[in-house]
């Protein structure tokens, strides 16, 4: 009996951008995604302050194991923002990778990890505001949200891209890391190293659509 | 690919001869004697050939794969140079060469290059100036590729001459990328030798092979965009030139604190973003 289709999810709107450029940006999320999979954690060393001595920090497996989950989860999501030929992809990306970022900080159980974590996620939020905005101008002003139109047709206003930027750079965090609490208190390499591989890789993309369109 | 090869070897040998004059000149100017200029090359062979492994401390793979991606990022970064390709590939692989410093940094365990690791992310603030760069080059010359905007200065103008903010950014970068610079919090003695304190032996030598090259790119990737196309000794003479006047700069200038550092880079990158809207209301109105 042959069987039937009940349902068709329309992923027609999933354009792919293949340049040198993103092809570069692509190829260095999946090695980062690579590493993370066959990646164990460091065991960072902490430095017991007043004495000569020193501790040395093992990862807990549960929390290895979940860590490991959002960072290869954040990758995936870059590798899909760094490739899509889609600003409203772009900016669904750019939402789900600082959600995941917050879920690799907020991982450890550890009161200033945790409070950073907080912070992150409140300035994710407001970050969400802005990014949905500028893609929302861009499809009012424009009629459509695909690069390849857009680098033909331009016209896409400033304060567009100017909302697009403000809101990368809340879902990336990157400038918002100066207190670094995960990374002192927690291990760093390799999941939460890819916070700034998903940041970074976000920003390039982005600066690339921005010249683009 | 084998005059790509012998490419990559020369400049390999180059960026490490440039990296030994960088020494010798700061060491004059403060009095010393200082090392014979070709220390740097006998450093990097001396490390090949030394006890090498990986410390218990730290993530395993990521330790020695963080180096060959150091490798890799400026390997490529020289082939996008040899082939005049994009200048929008080159600011992307000098801010993957971050993810490098930040990654060499975290996977050893120590806690003198975890803080390299952070103060390399907090000098974040160095890259904004490479594009606006990038967009005001884009601007005058309307191209991204290193071959199409040399021949536009052939046709036209060295453009280190109508706009030269833009030439003080990326000098700055290159500055800031120098070894004992004003900038180079990342690799400050209070943390020994910074974010790569704990890769020794062989790694130590790949990773002195990746930043001679980063030298050789970045030296070059100004010269070509802001003085245009040279013939072969003259661009190596202003190599040297350009690598002298950083070095001046690191020999008379003390080492700034973080703070210090982000701020007059977060200044810079004002500046340099308000020139930049400036051109671009400018040639947009012509």
């Amino acid at each position: 009996m042959m069987e039937e289709i009940l349902v068709t999810i329309p992923f027609g709107d999933m354009v792919h951008y293949l340049s040198e450029y993103t092809i570069v940006l692509f190829a260095f999320a999946a090695i980062f995604v690579i590493l993370a999979v066959i990646s164990l954690p460091e065991k960072p060393v902490d430095i017991a302050f007043g004495t000569d001595g020193y501790t040395l920090k093992e990862t807990p497996a549960n929390l290895m194991k979940f860590q490991r989950f959002m960072a290869i989860a954040c990758g995936i999501a870059t590798m899909g923002a760094v490739m899509t030929g889609d600003i409203f992809n772009f900016t669904l990306f750019a939402a789900f990778i600082g959600v995941l970022n917050i879920g690799i900080v907020a991982a450890v159980k550890n009161k200033h990890v945790l409070s950073a974590a907080f912070s992150y996620g409140l300035v994710v939020m407001m970050g969400t505001v802005p990014l949905f905005s500028g893609a929302a101008i861009i499809v009012a002003t424009t009629g459509t949200l695909s690069i390849w139109e857009l680098a033909v047709s331009g016209g896409v206003p400033v304060i567009a891209k100017l909302l697009l930027l403000i809101g990368v750079l809340g879902e990336g965090m990157a400038p918002f890391y100066i207190g670094k609490a995960e990374i002192t208190r927690a291990s760093g390499a390799p999941y939460i190293l890819m916070i700034h591989v998903s940041s970074l890789l976000l920003f390039l993309r982005l600066v690339e659509i921005l010249l683009t369109v | 690919m084998i005059e790509f090869i012998l490419f990559l070897i020369f400049a390999v040998f180059f960026g490490l001869l440039l990296h030994g004059i960088h020494r010798k000149v700061i060491a004059r100017i403060q009095k010393r004697p200082g090392p014979p200029i070709w220390q740097e090359i006998l450093h990097t062979l001396k490390f090949s050939f030394k006890q090498t492994w990986i410390p218990k401390t730290a993530s395993q793979v990521m330790y020695v794969a963080i180096v060959l991606i150091a490798i890799g990022i400026w390997t490529s970064a020289l082939y996008v140079l040899w082939t005049g390709g994009s200048l929008l590939l080159i600011f992307a692989f000098y801010m993957l060469h971050k993810i490098m410093e930040h990654g060499t940094g975290l996977s050893s365990g120590s806690p003198y290059t975890k803080f390299g690791a952070i103060r390399s992310v907090m000098s974040a603030a160095a890259e904004l100036p490479l594009l606006v760069t990038v967009a005001v080059v884009y601007i005058f010359t309307g191209t991204l590729s290193i071959s199409g905007i040399a021949a536009w200065e052939w046709a036209n103008v060295p453009l280190i001459g109508i706009a030269l903010p833009a030439a003080i950014s990326l000098y700055l970068i290159i500055l800031s990328k120098a070894h004992y610079g004003p900038f180079s919090v990342i690799e400050a003695k209070e943390l020994v030798s910074g974010y790569w304190t704990e890769h020794f032996g062989g790694w130590r030598a790949l990773l002195n092979i990746a930043l001679a090259l980063k030298t050789f790119v970045l030296i070059s990737v100004f010269i070509v965009v802001f003085l245009g196309a040279l013939p072969w000794w003259l661009f190596l003479i202003v190599m040297v030139l350009v690598m002298i006047s950083i070095s001046f700069i690191c020999a008379t200038t003390p080492m700034l604190t973080p703070y210090n550092t982000v701020l007059i880079q977060t200044i810079w990158t004002v500046f340099v973003c308000v020139y930049g809207v400036i051109m671009w209301m400018v040639l947009s109105c012509l």
